[in-house]
């Protein structure tokens, strides 16, 4: 059973990917070599070779050297990039969801916590990423407790930290309220104190509510950290491999693409964790609330 | 002494705003140990307040409550008693024998002698082969006797039970009553036992309480003279027939009362 619904699901996800593909190389065949352009705009995408390089170009790209002359195959650049940011933003990941799940419970137990801090944390997330990567690398760079020093990939981490923490606070506020009132009422006759009913009622009763969370908070995490690398300039991950790589569009149009694969990579490599979860998690409940 | 006391209790809800109700006015009831006491009156009589009042779900705004001679709040904390709803309200994450274990747990005792119980208690109600499935793969009936078993599977002094048959087909039922009646003689257990079924309240009660609405209170109390012993042969004895037609006729009163105050509606407690 459990297998046969891993089966489905990766069956599933290279249908996808071949959909893509299919649509990529057919829009080359049809769509515009310079673009198209409705009432002076440009609205469809340039089909050339540069805009648009062939699948098995940007694939074939992974086999050469980064740098002319190099030894270094591209591929273990990129893989290395990818593992350097999974590290990053499974450490952001990880970070937010202790704060996320930490603030559910809080708001969950008072009211007025609630009250008073989710508009915060709703407006928290209206702050734009861009601008505050420079100020938290900043102001990490400043920060030393004792004989730990700050080191620049937690800036990172933390924007994805930033990112990953509110869909998985409001998904588990959601969960938690989510308990039926008879059951909470069966918990109150056995006199069951609060931590008991939250660990034998509330947090069993969140668990549909918290998976999907988890998924947005993990491809969250993803985000933060790749922009994070952009905007600070963090070497080693796949952000900076983005912007290197970009740089050199014109020359060698598919070398970028290969850095993009990774950090899609990535992104699914998070949420394929999360998913094996849900699997994993749901797999004795009624088949209706598996989400 | 007393198994269950309450004495002169009142619950009103949203006191002094236009909204108020009269849930209970001057409720008196005394349930001695191993006596089965039904509730059964129309809808809005109070009884599942009543029932929730003595539960400790809810505070009386005056009057006491009082089980075991503890107050209903102590009582509460050493789960004193046990309960079970008209929902069957299984945790779906648990297999039915941890649901059964649930109350155990929380009262902290280890796994073996948990299991022991839960074995137990699944014999008890007749679904020994269904311990490790989970509840959503079991029938309504199935569930309902699965949450009977949790309620009971502490062997509380007192068991608090609002309409737990009310879901169930007319054989389990009778089955499940005669169950009941052979569990709480076997163990001393007193019940206190909401109901719209005369002839279950008749069946199990040694008194039945009639309450009625607007406000709500007792309007009589009949004793049910069957003897301790009851079967199947009850169900056709003459003083079945006497004590359902005398709970009907005392219904019989509450129900003028419920239709003339019928433009006002009250709030129903479930």
């Amino acid at each position: 059973m459990l297998m046969r619904r891993i089966a489905y699901r990766s069956s599933m996800f290279v249908l996808a990917i071949a959909l893509v593909v299919a649509l990529w190389e057919g829009y080359k065949v049809v769509g515009p070599q310079d673009g198209g352009k409705l009432f002076g705009v440009s609205i469809l995408p340039r089909a050339n070779n540069t805009a648009m390089p062939h699948v098995w170009t940007m694939l074939s790209r992974y086999g050469r050297p980064e740098v002319r002359g190099s030894d270094t195959k591209i591929w273990s650049v990129v893989l290395s990039g990818t593992l350097f940011s999974l590290r990053l933003s499974l450490v952001g990941f990880f970070l937010g969801t202790t704060i996320g799940v930490g603030l559910a419970v809080l708001m969950s137990r008072f009211k007025v916590v609630q009250r008073g801090l989710l508009p915060y944390l709703v407006m928290s997330q209206t702050v734009p990423l861009i601008a505050l990567a420079p100020l938290v690398v900043s102001w990490g760079g400043k920060l030393e407790i004792g004989s730990f020093i700050w080191p620049r990939w937690l800036s990172a981490s933390i924007l994805g930290t930033f990112l990953a923490f509110f869909p998985i606070a409001v998904g588990t506020l959601r969960g938690l309220a989510s308990a039926p009132a008879a059951a909470v009422e069966l918990m109150d006759s056995y006199a069951a104190s609060w931590r008991q009913t939250l660990f034998k009622l509330r947090f069993p009763a969140a668990v549909p509510f918290m998976v999907p969370a988890f998924k947005l908070g993990a491809s969250g995490a993803v985000v933060g950290v790749v922009v994070a690398e952009i905007s600070t300039g963090l070497k080693g991950g796949i952000g900076r491999l983005i912007i290197e790589y970009a740089r050199e569009a014109t020359g060698d149009p598919a070398k970028v693409f290969t850095a993009v694969f990774g950090a899609a990579a990535l992104g699914i490599t998070m949420s394929g964790l999360v998913a094996l979860s849900d699997v994993l998690l749901m797999r004795n409940r009624p088949k209706e609330t598996s989400a | 002494m007393s198994a269950l006391e309450v004495v002169g209790t009142s619950k009103i809800f949203n006191q002094g705003s236009p909204k108020q109700v009269d849930a209970l006015v001057d409720v008196n009831l005394t349930v001695n140990p191993g006596e089965f006491v039904s509730l059964i009156g129309p809808s809005g009589c109070g009884k599942s307040t009543l029932l929730r009042l003595i539960a400790n779900l809810l505070e009386p705004t005056s009057g006491s409550v009082s089980v075991n001679k503890k107050t209903a709040a102590q009582a509460r904390l050493d789960q004193d008693y046990g309960m079970a709803f008209q929902q069957a309200g299984l945790f779906d994450w648990r297999t039915v024998s941890k649901n059964i274990e649930l109350p155990l747990e929380l009262k902290g005792w280890d796994k073996a002698k948990r299991e022991a119980r839960a074995k137990e208690m699944l014999e008890l109600v007749k679904l020994p082969e269904f311990a490790d499935l989970y509840p959503w793969q079991l029938s309504g009936g199935m569930q309902q006797r699965i949450a009977i078993a949790r309620a009971l599977a502490a062997h509380p002094p007192l068991l608090l039970m609002d309409e737990p048959f009310g879901a169930l087909d007319e054989m389990t039922r009778e089955y499940m009553q005669g169950e009941l009646l052979r569990i709480c003689g076997e163990t001393s257990t007193t019940v206190v036992f909401v109901t719209h079924s005369i002839p279950e309240a008749v069946y199990l009660s040694n008194r039945v309480v009639v309450m009625s609405p607007r406000p709500g209170r007792i309007t009589s109390v009949i004793e049910v003279n069957l003897g301790s012993k009851r079967n199947e042969d009850t169900r056709a004895a003459d003083g079945f027939f006497r004590s359902i037609t005398a709970v009907r006729e005392a219904l019989r009163g509450t129900h003028a009362d419920h239709a003339a105050a019928n433009a006002v509606r009250g709030v129903e407690d479930r």
